[in-house]
């Protein structure tokens, strides 16, 4: 695993690389953390998403930034674009301080989807694929036992296929 | 007995909520299959030993056309309509969103009312500083006895209708007098019921008159053609008897037409649809023609009526306070196919047509008024709930039972006086 900004001489010396040769260190938050500490680690971390992962270590949630925003927009406006409408300039600008200090847990649906999640030794096909099927910017590498190891975003992804060979 | 085995397991699965109770009917339904304890081919094809297609159709057409209708904005618009009437007065607010539920629901499904509801309650609670749970409440209650008064109002009245061949008029000439007389009376009630939990909040009201109800619709245009194409099909429903059109064929057409008139993405229309709940219904219906292929049902219903005899007002009896006390335990959906077509064995004995009709009456209130029993007693307090959960503003199990049972008990006994007087006085 590489640090951001920089892709493993090996891998682009050798050509094919795994998911785990591309991934990154990202900062992780749990279900118990704040939304608010959420936030600012997605936004310090200029990440297109957000880990969510358990006290083992092992990717819960992966969300992409655009459902990071879910978190933040109140519940009861969610399903109804009319209610939104209806709601008056001052108070739609501080519609997150509604939240308190309520935790990520308590503002995930009951049953989230499936974590997106790849393992160590994946090919960049199926990770690509993968981002591709589940609009996510974001997909956690996890290692056999299923904790994380990293996480290759889009655009680690499209640096590691520039770098890797698509011709002009 | 295997049918009754499978079935009695799978019923705990669902009435425990401790496995997926879509999966779990399927299971129990392709396990009945396996065994040949269902009748083969003909479970979907026999209209009484098999998947009731009326209903299935019935709750497809009618999630298409409210999906379609709750995109206008018109529940949004009403509610804090509503709520700016009220100048932050608690009883005034609560009884004004009572009414526009009570009102919606005959003609769309509880869950859906509650759906529409709900989120412009919590934001209107939310802005007067008040604890939105009371509000909530009150409009769960408030739905369970105002869709008890239609055909297509309460899905238990649907399966009701459709076994017994009662249509839409049947239940506005029969069961509308007493919801109305039951929702009046609960109306005066919350006065005292919610009467610790009112809070006075005039001083928040500037807050929730810089709400723009207005901005809620933005085609007028839309909500105008939607609301005639929903006034055709309460028409159609109301003469469908005399067409002879089935119900579930006037909710079909009346789909059709209001995806035309709305001009709206069919795709999109198509993700309102609860297809969970439709194939919950479908492995239900599969579950209880087991019972009724393998001779339980019919076992159970001669059973009854050797029990009872021919105290017609005793089985009517029995039928409203079981119903309530069970449907108030269980979701009264599975409770309401699995008794149908034991109450159809009873009425089948009942020495004319109106007695047998009674019975009928008395088995849709206790389980519609059952629906307000308990906190899992009826989707749309299991939706509310979650709503209220996600809001911030959580319910808990006993918070909304102690008020739904006082509601479903007083309730029952009145629905109990007008069955006695109407039939057997």
């Amino acid at each position: 695993m590489t640090t951001l900004g920089t892709l493993s001489s090996r891998a682009l010396r050798n050509g094919a690389m795994q998911a785990h040769e591309i991934a990154v260190n990202v900062p992780t938050v749990t279900i118990d953390d704040p939304v608010a500490k959420a936030v600012r680690v997605m936004a310090v971390g200029r990440l297109p998403g957000l880990i969510i992962v358990d006290d083992k270590a092992r990717p819960r949630v992966v969300l992409p930034g655009t459902q990071v925003l879910r978190l933040l927009v109140p519940a009861s406006y969610q399903e109804d674009p009319a209610l939104i409408r209806t709601i008056d300039e001052a108070h739609a600008d501080e519609f997150w301080s509604e939240l308190g200090d309520r935790t990520v847990g308590d503002c995930l649906p009951k049953q989230p989807s499936k974590p997106v999640t790849v393992p160590a030794e994946a090919t960049l096909l199926e990770v690509a694929a993968l981002m591709a099927r589940t609009h996510s910017p974001l997909v956690a590498v996890t290692s056999t036992g299923g904790t994380l190891v990293g996480a290759v975003t889009l655009d680690r992804m499209l640096t590691s296929l520039a770098l890797s060979g698509i011709e002009d | 007995m295997l049918a009754l085995a499978i079935f009695i397991v799978a019923f705990f699965f669902i009435a425990t909520e401790k496995a997926n109770k879509v999966a779990v009917v399927l299971i129990a339904a392709g396990a009945m299959a396996v065994l040949g304890l269902i009748p083969g081919s003909e479970v979907f094809f026999s209209e009484h030993e098999g998947i009731d297609w009326n209903v299935i159709f019935l709750l497809l057409g009618m999630m298409i056309i409210v999906g379609i209708v709750k995109q206008t904005g018109l529940f949004d618009y009403l509610g804090i309509w509503a709520a700016k009437r009220s100048k932050g007065k608690p009883y005034r607010l609560m009884v004004m969103l009572m009414l526009i539920t009570a009102i919606a629901s005959p003609f769309l499904d509880n869950v859906t009312t509650i759906m529409l509801v709900a989120p412009v309650t919590v934001v209107v609670c939310n802005r007067l500083r008040i604890a939105a749970q009371p509000y909530l409440i009150a409009e769960i209650l408030a739905s369970n006895i105002g869709g008890a008064a239609t055909l297509i109002g309460d899905p238990p009245n649907i399966i009701i209708g459709s076994r017994a061949g009662l249509t839409f008029t049947d239940f506005l000439v029969h069961m509308a007098p007493i919801v109305v007389i039951v929702f009046a009376f609960f109306v005066v009630f919350t006065r005292f019921l919610f009467r610790k939990s009112f809070q006075n909040a005039p001083q928040h009201i500037d807050e929730v008159m810089a709400l723009q109800e207005k901005r809620a619709i933005t085609d007028p245009k839309l909500l105008v053609r939607c609301l005639i194409v929903l006034g055709g099909v309460i028409t159609a429903f109301a003469l469908h008897s005399v067409f002879h059109i089935e119900p579930s064929i006037v909710a079909l057409v009346g789909a059709g037409v209001m995806v035309l008139v709305a001009n709206i993405d069919i795709g999109e229309v198509l993700r309102e649809v609860e297809w969970p709940t439709l194939t919950f219904f479908m492995g239900l219906f599969v579950m209880v023609s087991g019972l009724v292929h393998t001779g339980v049902i019919g076992d159970i219903g001669t059973w009854a009526v050797d029990t009872l005899g021919n105290n017609y007002l005793a089985a009517a009896t029995s039928l409203l306070f079981g119903s309530a006390v069970l449907g108030a335990f269980f979701d009264n959906i599975p409770y309401v196919a699995t008794m149908a077509p034991i109450v159809e064995g009873v009425v089948a004995q009942a020495p004319d047509p109106q007695t047998g009709e009674a019975l009928w009456w008395a088995f849709a209130l206790g389980a519609d008024f059952g629906g307000n029993g308990t906190a899992v007693a009826a989707s749309a307090n299991v939706v509310a709930i979650g709503i209220a959960a996600r809001t911030g503003h959580p319910i808990s199990f006993w918070q909304f039972t102690k008020y739904g049972i006082v509601v479903t008990a007083l309730s029952s006994i009145m629905a109990w006086v007008y069955v006695w007087l109407r039939y057997f006085v």
